[in-house]
């Protein structure tokens, strides 16, 4: 085995110095997203080559979409593309894995283009302030939309308002109760903490503290009340389409992805903004919310790591993520992109803008997910069986940190 | 099967002892073969041809010093720098350092904890193939030495090959399927056994980082429920459920693809083809394709919820509490509800095959049974129940013990149903990546592919395996014993 390699090797160094001089021939595979990104990643690559005429590229693009791109990498980090997109909520995993190359030429440039160190979505794609990701896009989060023909400015501040005005109209405002990433909105914004340890795959959490100003039992008795109420409605992204398509749902959580779904079904009505506050133990919370970041990682296994790297930063500088918001809507996490006009008159871009504020950076161990659904899914239910909170919440807490060896 | 069974009466001998025993006599012969051989069959054991050289079969002996200097070449520079780490699954741990230079990653000779296991084991297997090489040279050699000493006939190369398109044609064919079971049956299954004795899991995934061997500790996991794991619960779960499911999935079935297919034929049915047709359309379309587009029909949102909302149904099921909420029927959302209507759509999917069967066989059967189960004054009743059945039973049985088998691996319709759909309200099932709705194997599905925990999804995998051999065993024992043949007719 070794000796094939290294004949190979040797061939391979013989055959470089004899074209020394001559153009390379590199090979690169990038995976995007969707099939809907590849009129946008042909057009970066494109460019690319013509901006890099010093080698001959052959780029090939691949589909793989964002959310599980993790999984596909890890399960072979050896096959997978040499340059992909991933959410970044699989930053972790991916680090864990050693699936992330340190971006290691113009990273400073990177950096200060996305906003600084102290920019969230550069933290999202740092370990111990040392960038493994590129930036690429800062939409990826969740917000409000809402119907201006049913709701003023004043009503969408607050979750009570919005939902007495949606139960007058026998309509609904949707949230995704039963699915981890926005069910943590309502506990973060009481104050209350989950966040994935230094080993990067336990979480800590302390939503069954008892000794916090507002508890995790306060949250739950809030939670039961809204499941209860006749404005509210359980619905994640299928749901959600359906019903603002069928006009039962005329606000509701959700993220760019379903822009285009509203604004065609509202027309001049569309429109986005923050998160509400909600009702916690007689005072208004704001709630929170999960910062979504595209990221664009190079497979530390790839034969060409160097003109990976070039062709990540490539595909993520200024001009590729204005191409991006063009084609694909996707907000850029560049600022000089993200100050532009055309980026600041878009109403969901905006509504994120101003969810900014109370969005964290995912930091999430992969424990969090099922027992959060299961949470969720008992509040949406009622909590039929009666539980107590308590229970409920330790229950919930025990399955989130779970040691790492199970 | 059958045959074979009837027509040996050997003494019975437990199967354990009598595999002991012929291993035992093997080695024994070889034993034998090489103190009595001479100087040529001991040498045999040295190079494998020396006793064909001897007697002047020069193509075999070349042929088996040539096998030999493969294996001898193979194992030592291939594949023992993996068995010799199978007892720590590798020490080194990768690092990578980039170099600014050429603009590529150097990585240091580190150690792949999956590689060594997988050539380690494949090596073991070729160790082990090559001892009984050689014990076949040696006794092969004893023979044909016995064969020139006595003056009988000693065959040629050509002599050989003919033999394997003749007398030992049998081996021929069955080398190839024998060596695909080895290659991509038995290895793959003996890595996956022994994973789930390693801590091969999200913290230790290769290449990155190493894992090793961890003993019991993950069958422990799996049966001991502590406060912090809730394995043992999940597992004690989705077991009965499965067998719940492997039996309810196929009885319907059965039974369905029967009843539709005795409806069909009936006499008195007109346009049997057009009926058939009609079943047969399930089958014709993709079960992933119909499985997902049904998956939305009966979403909480979804055509047949409105349906069920407009003519009442949804209010009507309220108020007898049968559901939670009134706006809609939680067909794959509620733990009952989703396993009714998995079962359900499981007979609509399933039933046209069992019926396709089940109409072969009823063209089969001998119509003067029925006939004179007729004259003697058998209703339809009678005749179905004691004519019919046990004829269907009698020839679909073996058949039915397999479907209970499919069954219970039965991940299409399971997976694709509650895909992103079905959420637990059970916190110690989600503690464990489990759901009420699923079976053994969408669960290990779930565990390789979400969380890479292939440590425990390789222990479930040992454990459904069990359940499947110890079904198939006891219904095959029961069911195809030599006699039953004479017994129906």
């Amino acid at each position: 085995m070794k000796k094939v390699v290294s004949v190979v090797l040797a061939l391979c160094m013989a055959l470089s110095l004899c074209s020394f001089a001559l153009a390379e021939d590199v090979t690169l595979t990038v995976w995007v997203g969707d099939n809907q990104d590849i009129e946008w990643i042909n057009g970066v690559i494109d460019n690319f080559k013509a901006a890099h005429p010093e080698n001959n590229y052959t780029i090939n693009v691949g589909v793989q979409t964002e959310g599980d791109c993790s999984k596909v990498v890890l399960n072979d980090p050896t096959a997978a593309a040499d340059v992909f997109t991933f959410a970044d909520d699989q930053f972790n995993s991916l680090m864990n894995g050693g699936a992330l190359q340190q971006v290691v030429d113009g990273a400073d440039d990177i950096i200060a283009a996305n906003g600084g160190a102290d920019a969230p979505v550069v933290k999202a794609a740092s370990q111990d302030g040392v960038l493994y990701a590129y930036p690429a896009t800062a939409s990826n989060g969740y917000f409000m939309f809402y119907n201006k023909e049913y709701f003023t400015e004043e009503d969408v501040q607050t979750l009570d308002g919005m939902m007495a005005k949606a139960a007058a109209a026998g309509k609904y405002v949707g949230f995704p109760m039963s699915d981890g990433w926005y069910f943590y909105s309502w506990f973060k914004g009481a104050g209350l903490t989950m966040t994935v340890n230094e080993d990067s795959v336990t979480n800590s959490c302390n939503w069954n503290a008892t000794d916090t100003p507002i508890t995790g039992v306060q949250v739950l008795e809030a939670l039961l009340e809204i499941a209860k109420n006749p404005g509210f409605k359980e619905a994640n992204s299928d749901p959600f389409v359906a019903g603002v398509k069928d006009g039962s749902i005329i606000a509701g959580v959700s993220g760019t992805w379903n822009a285009n779904t509203a604004q065609e079904a509202w027309g001049d009505n569309y429109a986005a903004t923050k998160l509400p506050t909600y009702t916690v133990n007689g005072e208004q919370v704001q709630m929170s919310s999960f910062a979504g970041f595209k990221l664009v990682g190079v497979n530390p296994y790839s034969e060409n790591v160097g003109a990976a790297m070039d062709f990540a930063a490539y595909m993520t500088n200024e001009e590729s993520q204005m191409s991006r918001f063009e084609i694909r809507s996707e907000g850029p996490s560049n600022v000089n992109a993200a100050s532009s006009e055309a980026v600041q008159s878009n109403p969901a871009i905006a509504a994120l803008a101003a969810q900014a504020a109370y969005a964290d950076v995912q930091r999430v161990g992969n424990k969090y997910w099922d027992p959060a659904a299961a949470l969720g899914k008992i509040i949406m239910n009622g909590n039929p069986d009666g539980t107590d909170l308590q229970t409920l919440l330790d229950n919930c807490v025990a399955g989130i940190t779970a040691p790492a060896d199970q | 099967m059958e045959k074979s069974k009837t027509m040996k009466k050997a003494p019975k001998q437990s199967g354990l002892g009598k595999g002991l025993a012929s291993i035992g006599g093997y080695f024994a012969g070889f034993a034998r073969d090489f103190a009595k051989g001479d100087i040529w069959v001991k040498l045999s054991a040295l190079v494998w041809g020396a006793g064909s050289f001897a007697r002047k079969q020069y193509i075999k002996g070349i042929l088996l010093t040539v096998l030999e200097a493969l294996f001898a070449y193979l194992l030592p520079v291939t594949f023992w720098p993996y068995m010799s780490k199978l007892g720590t699954l590798g020490t080194v741990q990768q690092q990578r350092v980039y170099n600014p230079e050429t603009r590529k990653n150097e990585f240091n000779d580190y150690d792949n904890s999956f590689l060594i296991l997988l050539f380690g084991v494949i090596g073991c297997i070729l160790l082990l193939v090559a001892v009984i090489l050689l014990i076949q040279a040696v006794r092969n050699a004893r023979r044909v030495q016995e064969l020139s000493e006595s003056g009988k006939h000693v065959n040629s190369f050509k002599e050989d090959l003919a033999d394997l398109l003749g007398v030992k044609f049998h081996r021929t064919l069955l080398s190839l399927p024998v060596l695909g079971v080895v290659c991509f049956t038995i290895i793959p299954l003996i890595v996956m056994i022994l994973i789930a004795f390693t801590n091969y899991d999200r913290n230790h995934l290769v290449p990155a980082k190493l894992f090793t061997w961890v003993g019991m500790s993950n069958f422990n996991t799996l049966f001991n429920m502590t406060a912090d794991s809730t394995f043992a619960y999940a597992f004690g779960r989705v077991l009965v459920w499965t067998l719940v499911w492997a039996v309810v999935a196929t009885f319907t079935c059965y039974i369905g693809g029967i009843l539709l297919a005795m409806f069909i034929n009936n006499k008195n049915t007109k346009g049997k083809k057009f009926w058939r047709t009609c079943f047969m359309i399930t089958i014709a379309v993709p079960q992933f394709v119909s499985l997902l587009l049904v998956r939305n029909f009966f979403a909480d949102a979804g055509i047949v919820n409105t349906i069920c909302k407009n003519v009442g149904l949804t209010d009507w099921l309220y108020n007898i509490g049968a559901i939670p909420t009134a706006n809609f029927i939680p067909f794959l959302t509620h733990p009952t509800w989703a396993r009714i209507t998995i079962i359900m759509i499981n007979i609509w999917v399933g039933v046209p095959y069992q019926m396709l069967i089940a109409t072969g066989i009823l063209m089969n059967i001998p119509n003067e049974l029925l006939e004179s189960a007729k004259i003697d004054g058998a209703n339809a009743w009678q005749s179905f129940r004691s004519i019919t059945m046990p004829y269907i039973l009698f020839v679909t049985g073996p058949s039915l013990v397999n479907s209970v088998v499919a069954n219970i691996n039965n991940f299409n319709v399971i997976y694709l149903l509650s895909k992103d759909v079905y959420t637990t309200s059970d916190q110690l099932m989600a503690n464990a990546n489990a759901n009420e709705v699923d079976l053994l194997v969408t669960w290990l599905y779930r565990l390789t592919q979400d969380q890479s925990n292939y440590k425990m999804a390789s222990v479930i995998g040992i454990l459904v395996f069990i359940v499947c051999a110890v079904l198939t065993i006891l219904a095959f024992n029961r069911m195809i014993a030599g006699d039953k043949e004479e017994n129906f007719q």
